[in-house]
């Protein structure tokens, strides 16, 4: 069964034991669980059944692991090894635009509810930043601002260069892209976020507002740090040879991903530094 | 150009439409203020004319980089319809573009002009309409025609490399 299942996937098909499988949906089961749990036992309700449905969870992801770390080395290997070095992969099996169009969408309903959040605090008080809060300094977030403009104009000619046949010019602006990236997370987890909290100026016990900027942040902070390691494996990939002017379907996909979270930072930009500016 | 001929959107062209409203965004929010009496010039406006190059892409995206700068700069409920006559003035950009941007580009002016200046009176009462009027006419038309020099320069240079470029 697994052998002709991993026939399969040699001619460009999804195996056959991802498809079908019970676990995607009892992960998501399984984390509403988990976050009912959470809500009881910070709210102190029912302290045993909030323990219980966090366990509960917690076997879930057990049981995923357990079944599933069993094949990931040969996933790994078979990604980058059937491909030879200069050789290009088929079409996607899947459609790259619906995939990156659904991943958009759940993006979207997760920083739409984020946002939701900040209105509905930031609506419950008469002057917002509330009384105390500090007026914060935009330098560093300008230069984000820059970093992420440049690296988004980057990858749009890095694709234009391959769509045109210039490989070298793609990797180029490839590489240029992912340093440019990694640049983000190190100015605000080595710089912005610790200038802020060991100086005292704002912290997540500050107020609402300083709660509500670190979780914003910290939430768009992930997603840029998820969009670094995507580029790194689109950079090995390139290296790898596996990209042509007709066949870059996962770079565009990384570099809408990439522009997406480029578009939360200015709504954080214009919201929380600009926005802390304002009295209204 | 993405969009040039159509206003139907793909999925390619996402990073136009962002790398605009981030160009409008961050010139607004992120650059130092130049200030024309009342009126503060906004250097996200530069790149309207390009809205002829970029196509539907750049209409959405600098109107959503409006927008964007609005959340962080004026944050009233009537300085939130700006993007609504910058949308109708850039959409007139484009459809302009085939026989005169320029005229398109004039026509932006004397929308976004007459809405802020009904406007900034409303969001600053010691501002008068005529002292509003004036800066925002300026302040518009300085941004509009830098930009459509611009705009003409990269027109030209696109049209040469397109030629050099094709068969002989």
């Amino acid at each position: 069964m697994r052998h002709a299942a991993e026939q399969n996937e040699s001619q460009g098909h999804v195996p056959e034991y991802y498809e079908h499988s019970i676990w995607p949906a009892l992960i998501g089961l399984g984390t509403g669980v988990a976050l009912t749990g959470l809500f009881l036992l910070l709210k102190g309700l029912i302290f045993p059944g909030s323990l219980l449905l966090l366990l509960s969870f917690g076997a879930v992801l057990f049981g995923f692991l357990y079944h599933d770390t069993k094949s990931w080395a040969s996933v790994v290997s078979r990604s980058f090894g059937r491909i030879p070095r200069d050789s290009v992969l088929g079409a996607f099996p899947v459609d790259i635009n619906l995939t990156i169009q659904i991943v958009i969408l759940t993006e979207l309903l997760l920083f739409g509810g984020a946002f939701g959040m900040y209105f509905a605090i930031r609506a419950r008080f008469a002057f917002w930043p509330p009384p105390g809060s500090p007026i914060l300094d935009d330098f560093l977030p300008r230069i984000q601002t820059l970093v992420l403009i440049s690296s988004s104009l980057l990858i749009e000619w890095a694709i234009w260069q391959l769509k045109r046949g210039n490989v070298g010019a793609f990797k180029v602006g490839l590489i240029g892209t992912t340093i440019l990236g990694s640049l983000f997370p190190i100015l605000q987890l080595g710089f912005e976020w610790p200038h802020l909290i060991l100086n005292n100026i704002l912290t997540p016990a500050t107020n609402f507002f300083g709660a509500s900027f670190y979780l914003l942040t910290g939430i768009h902070g992930a997603h840029v740090v998820a969009g670094v390691i995507a580029y790194g494996y689109t950079d090995i990939r390139a290296f790898m040879g596996q990209y042509t002017a007709k066949n870059h379907g996962f770079v565009e996909a990384t570099a809408t991903y990439w522009h997406f979270v480029h578009i939360i930072w200015l709504f954080l930009f214009a919201l929380l530094w600009q926005g802390s500016r304002l009295l209204t | 150009m993405a969009g040039e001929s159509t206003l139907n959107l793909k999925l390619g062209d996402f990073g136009t439409f962002v790398i605009f409203a981030a160009i409008y965004a961050a010139g607004t929010l992120g650059l130092p203020k130049i200030s024309l009496l009342a009126y503060q010039v906004k250097i996200g406006e530069i790149p309207s004319a390009f809205v002829a190059l970029f196509g539907f892409p750049a209409i959405l995206g600098l109107t959503l980089g409006q927008f964007i700068a609005n959340l962080g700069v004026e944050a009233s409920p009537i300085a939130m319809l700006s993007p609504v006559f910058s949308f109708v003035g850039l959409l007139i950009i484009y459809r302009s573009r085939k026989f005169s941007t320029l005229a398109g580009c004039i026509a932006y002016i004397v929308i976004t002009g007459f809405w802020l200046s009904v406007m900034l009176p409303i969001v600053k009462p010691e501002v008068s309409t005529s002292q509003a009027a004036i800066s925002v006419f300026a302040g518009q038309f300085i941004a509009v025609i830098v930009g459509y020099l611009a705009y003409l320069v990269t027109a030209r240079t696109l049209s040469k490399q397109g030629q050099s470029s094709a068969p002989q």
